[in-house]
């Protein structure tokens, strides 16, 4: 009886152990992409941050002379700075955007997977082809929207040429390409809404704004704060689909940090220096995941 | 019980997909090319040649033609054509190098960015005297950097301008047809507006957005990049700044779009279209147009400012340091640079030899235009050559220049302004190197 009892505990143990080591066996294929093309080359990254560097010849070590140097580039601050501003507007947009339409497809309305897959296809395209594409759009001498302006009669538009409006065009095709991902987290986080909360509200008689003020808001708080972070941390890393549009241009009007980062890296070929920006980068982003973490608790949503 | 086999099966899944991303991994690292490595074939030790190359037109056909005659040739090599695209070249060449596995010798343009991995083919060669002087002299500050022969030329390139006759005839307007007639800048101006006013020409003329191509007009006016000697910064002389100017002025009178240098708009496609007069481009553009039937082209003279000028270009091969096949690479270039088979890489190409023993070449088409590119390059001033094959300074200038300009066409600075900082920056890449 006893020694039954006692091989049972060591089945269980053993079982027990199994159990302990299995999540681990999961993770081991993503870690090992992430340490070997993520982790490796990223301390690479920061190894080389230290020192002058072309990629080809000898490196030499410079110690912080190159944050130093990039701490004085009057450069690399505007550019962050547009960077800045283009995350300003470019972030609200989105959220707006996002939210409006998940708040529709929420909805027990007819055809509501074929609009969902309709707003989520973009977001499933490369940067690259995106920026294309609404280059033809908007392309001054190609574009259609200067053709079908020239035939309604109205002069082109530099679209692609004015600071203006290539920033517009930016601006129009980032949100056109990033909307549809985050109506997904959005139309997760309304139907986690529980309905008596509405029904509630319907009786008190309230109506659509003020629900959505005082009931939709405050609940989708962990949600909005999610989005948030992540499409400032996407507008901080921009780069392929204004490479694709604009090439940065005009002059340097849509040219981005990560843009900035890589012409110093590739076409100057100051491999260290570039490496310097990108911890630097590296820092500013980490200081948003971390300001994310502590306000949504840990990630407890 | 089910639950168990189901771990099981899944953990046995997961364990198999890693390993094999583990050992797929591995092989990539173990694959990659057979540099140095002799293969046992056929009883003979074959060297394998890994030769990295990328195309404008149709020289890659060209080459593999060229490639599988000396294969047969010499059984002893077997040559492993590496195509990559213009723009990744410099990249994957660069991690080649540096991962410890360059290719045997490889097409290139920026001879100066690679020179110490390269071979110094002076030993190769019966005499490296001998062996430059079969080459157009403006090339040497291309290939012999230090006193080393680092790279061959294998052709040239002159920029010049592409006209579409269509319009020009619609017009009524003459082109100049001798070196003896061509056009002042202001001729060549009031030209491009009658072709606009009464040929219907949308824009003028286009330019590939380039510092190089925009250099033309720097020397045409007498200026530089460079002084003569190379030890400082010429740009923002008196010449440069009216280059400036000049650019400015074409982009106010809706001569040249601004869509193009602004708004990254590609020119061959503007050109394409038939509504464009002219084309500044570069000879490699011919083979590229080759195919237009909507309009007839030509090419004719540039204008000439204080003087004619056009920017000479190159590409080179270049054989690479611990390949483990220097001495083959080197024997190959030297059949590549040879008389006979690089007539024949060029002719076929439609490109332009940079021996000066085939100067002009029985092409199948557009032989005419070459004679024209070809007194352009005779014409050309020294100071292009000597700019442009300081490659070290001008890479780490090149993309300022660009925004610089572009600045100035924003109205975002003068032309003295801009220049002056593109000359600052030249003066700190000269002394930093």
């Amino acid at each position: 009886m006893s020694g039954g009892q006692s091989l049972n505990r060591k089945k269980q143990t053993g079982q027990t152990r199994k159990l302990a080591i299995a999540p681990y066996l999961f993770v081991l294929p993503n870690l090992l992409i992430f340490g070997v093309f993520i982790v490796i080359p990223s301390l690479l990254g920061l190894y080389y941050s230290f020192h002058v560097y072309d990629g080809l010849n000898p490196m030499k070590f410079n110690g912080l002379g190159n944050y130093i140097k990039i701490i004085g580039d009057k450069e690399f601050w505007t550019t962050i700075g547009r960077t800045g501003i283009y995350a300003a507007i470019v972030v609200p947009l989105i959220y707006a955007v996002a939210l409006g339409i998940a708040m529709m497809l929420a909805r027990e309305i007819r055809m509501r997977g074929l609009f969902r897959a309709i707003f989520y296809w973009p977001t499933m395209i490369s940067f690259i082809i995106v920026g294309l594409t609404w280059k033809w759009i908007f392309g001054d001498s190609f574009g259609i929207l200067n053709h079908m302006l020239t035939v309604i009669g109205v002069e082109p538009i530099g679209f692609l040429t004015s600071p203006f409006w290539a920033n517009a065009a930016v601006i129009i095709a980032t949100v056109w390409s990033r909307a549809g991902f985050f109506m997904v987290i959005f139309i997760a986080g309304l139907q986690a809404i529980p309905t008596d909360y509405y029904e509630a509200a319907r009786l008190d008689g309230a109506t659509g704004i003020k629900v959505f003020r005082h009931i939709t808001l405050p609940l989708l708080k962990p949600t909005s704060l999610l989005v948030f972070m992540l499409a400032l941390i996407d507008a901080f890393k921009a780069f392929p689909l204004m490479f694709a549009l604009t090439g940065g241009g005009p002059g340097k009007e849509t040219t981005y940090i990560v843009q900035y980062i890589y012409e110093i890296g590739f076409t100057k070929q100051e491999l260290g220096l570039a490496s310097a920006m990108s911890v630097m980068l590296f820092i500013i982003i980490g200081g948003f995941s971390a300001l994310q973490f502590r306000m949504s608790k840990g990630g407890a949503v | 019980m089910k639950r168990k086999t189901n771990l099981k099966l899944s953990l046995s899944l997961v364990l198999i997909m890693t390993l094999i991303m583990l050992t797929a991994c591995g092989n990539a690292g173990t694959n990659t090319g057979n540099t140095g490595k002799t293969d046992s074939g056929g009883g003979t030790e074959k060297a394998t040649l890994d030769f990295l190359w990328f195309s404008d037109g149709n020289e890659g056909e060209v080459m593999k033609g060229i490639i599988k005659d000396y294969e047969q040739a010499n059984a002893n090599v077997k040559i492993n054509l590496i195509e990559v695209g213009f723009k990744d070249l410099q990249t994957k060449l660069k991690t080649m190098i540096s991962g410890g596995k360059p290719p045997a010798l490889s097409r290139i343009t920026d001879t100066g960015s690679f020179a110490n991995q390269a071979v110094d083919l002076t030993p190769y060669v019966d005499s490296a005297e001998q062996f430059e002087g079969q080459f157009i002299d403006s090339l040497k500050p291309y290939y012999v950097i230090n006193d080393k022969l680092v790279a061959a030329p294998m052709d040239v390139t002159a920029n010049g301008l592409i006209y579409n006759k269509t319009l020009f005839d619609k017009a009524g307007v003459k082109v100049p047809t001798s070196p003896d007639d061509v056009w002042t800048w202001d001729e060549y101006t009031a030209a491009l507006k009658e072709v606009m006013a009464k040929g219907g020409a949308r824009y003028g003329m286009v330019w590939d957005v380039t510092p190089h191509r925009w250099s033309t007009l720097l020397y045409q006016n007498g200026g530089s990049i460079l002084t003569e000697d190379g030890k400082a910064a010429a740009i923002n002389s008196e010449a440069g700044i009216r280059t400036m100017d000049m650019f400015k002025q074409l982009h106010k009178d809706g001569i040249m779009p601004d869509s193009v240098w602004l708004g990254g708009e590609n020119p061959n496609n503007l050109f394409r279209s038939g509504t464009v007069a002219a084309h500044w481009a570069g000879n490699w553009m011919i083979s590229n147009y080759k195919d237009i039937t909507d309009f007839e082209w030509g090419v004719t003279y540039m204008p000439k400012g204080t003087q004619r000028s056009s920017v000479p270009g190159g590409k080179f091969l270049m054989a690479f340091k611990d390949s483990g096949n220097e001495k083959e690479a080197a024997e190959f270039i030297k059949y590549l640079t040879s008389k006979e088979v690089n007539s024949k890489y060029n002719q076929e190409s439609l490109f332009m030899s940079p021996r000066k023993d085939s100067a002009v070449l029985d092409y199948s088409f557009g032989k005419e235009m070459y004679q024209v590119f070809s007194d352009e390059l005779k014409n050309t001033s020294p100071l292009a050559a000597n700019d442009w094959s300081r490659q070290t300074i001008i890479s780490k200038i090149s993309t300022d220049l660009k925004n610089n300009i572009i600045d100035v066409l924003s109205d975002k600075a003068t032309s003295q302004e801009a220049m002056d900082k593109t000359a600052k920056l030249i003066n700190d890449a000269i002394a930093n190197q």
